[in-house]
């Protein structure tokens, strides 16, 4: 069983965003290693900035950063990366979303690791070996942070702290892995196994977009996203990334939660209703076969 | 009637789509840089495909041309199309700025060719009813009219069937665009309202930087028309959510006119039959418009370009008379 910590936040502001981690933490009872360089990863999955859920909260980031120097060293050598996606470059996300402005305000190196060097590496997953890149950052770098967003996603149910790291893969083009979607997730947190996962689950992106005021902290990322698809009020064992991480002995489903009930998060997201189920399940279907298509307007 | 189509990014799928349903006129070539591009529309049936469009402007076979290329390439590409004796519907904005419209309107009267700028805002019915409402005097005399459209612009996520497709990156750059929202979305509006109450006298605006691009991501500008109506226009590329409307103001009564967010199943069957989608559909009318003027040797009126180059110069005006709000 593993811990997985939730604190609540009093107000969305930096100095409890603080507050938060620093007691998300202490509720795990970790500590920082001694470390030199130190890699936070941040989502930042489209242009869309952190007001509506979808994207790590640069103010999030800043007072971790502040936690970080704190607690090792204020001169701690801090890289933010992100990499390409096949609809996002990191240069322009960066931008947009407030990382550049963090940069200069916290003196932290931003990364595209699509640009960054990497090593091809081969990885077993599921019975079969996966060619990857590990990019030289990761690689080098002694402590390494998953700073996620907590979310419903089509291809893999949920997208938290496993799917995160799917976006340290330098490969731009991700969508050709998507048809094995889930054995590259766990393959990728097989090659790079974080030491720290943080949610910023102050706002949470969904129908309608919730401000949750969470922060949730685990040292194991399947008990992380088994935490966050029970408050996503779907069962762990239907997300299948978060089934063979567990099978690849990436950590547990098993968790044990401390600080608020996790109850009081999930209560904002009930059960998909059926109906909602079967239309999604056509409207994919109508895509696959071609029967409705977007291209032809 | 043969028409060209150059330029195949969103909008240009859009206008080829739309050509293929059109009863007057067959498309005969196409041009991108896209080799994928040109190969759908081969499969498509269109018969001549090129990675220059040079070379699809010298077809002798292609009588007219629909540009839906980036801004700053619409100067070179459209006086190249007037050299080559084709008619041109040339997509918004008609250029990055002034000097580069008047380049396009001299090189189409030095060779006497057609020139519409795409406004499609013009051919939806509702927009139309209310212009009709307002020439009929029901509203009394237009006071206010508050022209909103905000989206998330050329940063919202597409896809081609279900893999995504990136944004181009010619929109980070003001010098290749010529400005933001303003130019992208406001200049819909700007061209509606002038449609409606006449030429602009004043101009104010506010321009924001929420995603710290080099141009503004929203506007708010305040338009004096000659005739004395106030035009608030409200355009942003910020939201997730699209709203497209058109609100008027007037002394006997108020009304509006908005793009009504078609449902999913709705434009799910539209689809399915091959037919354009509701959103889509003035899109398909403002060709017809452009194929009609052409055949009837009329210059199209919606938009022309010297309208849009006075569009241009109220959007020039708005980016010179900032209000500073502190």
């Amino acid at each position: 069983m593993s811990l997985v910590s939730l604190v609540k936040t009093e107000e969305n502001t930096i100095d409890s965003i603080k507050k938060g981690i620093i007691e998300s933490l202490k509720l795990i009872d970790h500590n920082f290693k001694p470390s030199e360089n130190v890699v936070i990863k941040p989502n930042l999955c489209y242009y869309w900035d952190y007001s509506t859920g979808y994207t790590t909260d640069p103010r999030f980031v800043s007072a971790l950063i502040d936690v970080i120097r704190e607690q090792i060293s204020p001169s701690v050598k801090i890289s933010i990366v992100e990499s390409d996606a096949s609809a996002m470059r990191s240069t322009y996300a960066f931008r947009m979303l407030g990382y550049e402005k963090l940069k200069k305000e916290k003196s932290v190196e931003l990364v595209n690791l699509s640009t960054d060097k990497s090593e091809e590496v081969e990885v077993a997953v599921n019975g079969q070996y996966l060619k990857l890149n590990l990019p030289e950052k990761i690689k080098s770098a002694d402590l390494l942070i998953n700073v996620p967003k907590i979310k419903y996603m089509t291809q893999t149910t949920i997208s938290c702290a496993l799917k995160n790291i799917f976006g340290c893969n330098p490969q731009s083009s991700k969508y050709k892995y998507h048809p094995m979607l889930n054995e590259v997730i766990v393959a990728l947190n097989k090659l790079m196994k974080f030491d720290l996962h943080i949610l910023d689950g102050i706002i949470v992106a969904g129908n309608p977009t919730c401000r949750l005021n969470l922060v949730m902290a685990s040292r194991d990322p399947v008990a992380f996203d088994a935490a966050c698809a029970r408050i996503l009020s779907i069962n762990p064992k239907k997300v299948k990334h978060v089934v063979l991480a567990n099978r690849e002995g990436l950590g547990t489903p098993n968790f044990i939660p401390v600080g608020e009930s996790l109850e009081s998060f999930s209560k904002h997201y009930p059960k998909t209703k059926t109906t909602t189920k079967v239309l999604l399940l056509g409207y994919k279907l109508a895509l696959k076969t071609g029967l409705l298509n977007p291209d032809l307007l | 009637m043969s028409l060209g189509l150059i330029g195949l990014g969103y909008i240009g799928r859009v206008h080829l789509m739309n050509c293929l349903r059109l009863d007057d006129a067959r498309v005969t070539a196409v041009a991108d840089i896209s080799k994928k591009a040109l190969r759908n529309a081969k499969a498509l049936g269109v018969p001549y495909a090129y990675q220059d469009y040079n070379e699809l402007l010298k077809n002798p076979d292609v009588d007219a041309v629909i540009i839906s290329l980036p801004t700053y390439l619409h100067a070179e590409s459209a006086k190249v199309a007037a050299e080559n004796h084709k008619h041109i519907l040339l997509e918004k904005p008609i250029a990055r700025n002034k000097a580069e419209g008047e380049i396009i309107l001299s090189a189409v009267e030095k060779f006497h060719i057609k020139l519409m700028i795409g406004h499609p805002d013009r051919f939806t019915e509702e927009n139309q009813n209310l212009k009709t409402m307002m020439d009929k005097g029901e509203l009394g005399d237009i006071q206010v009219a508050y022209a909103t459209n905000i989206s998330s612009g050329p940063f919202m996520h597409r896809a081609d069937r279900d893999a995504p497709i990136p944004v181009p990156d010619w929109w980070w750059k003001k010098e290749l665009t010529g400005g933001g929202v303003l130019m992208d979305l406001g200049s819909h509006k700007i061209n509606l309202l002038r449609w409606f109450f006449g030429d602009v006298v004043g101009v104010k605006s506010y321009l924001g930087y929420r995603y710290n691009l080099e141009q503004e991501d929203h506007a708010i500008c305040t338009l004096k028309f000659e005739r004395g109506q106030i035009g608030i226009v409200n355009v942003g590329w910020f939201s997730q959510q699209s709203q497209d409307r058109l609100d008027v103001y007037g002394t006997t009564g108020h009304a509006y006119a908005g793009r009504k967010s078609s449902s999913r199943i709705k434009t799910a069957i539209q689809l399915m039959l091959r037919r354009p989608t509701s959103y889509f559909k003035s899109h398909l009318q403002e060709i017809e418009y452009f194929v009609d003027c052409i055949q009837k040797d009329e210059q199209p009126q919606h938009t022309s370009g010297e309208e849009a180059l006075k569009d241009l110069e109220v959007i020039e005006r708005a980016y010179a008379n900032q209000v500073k709000l502190s």
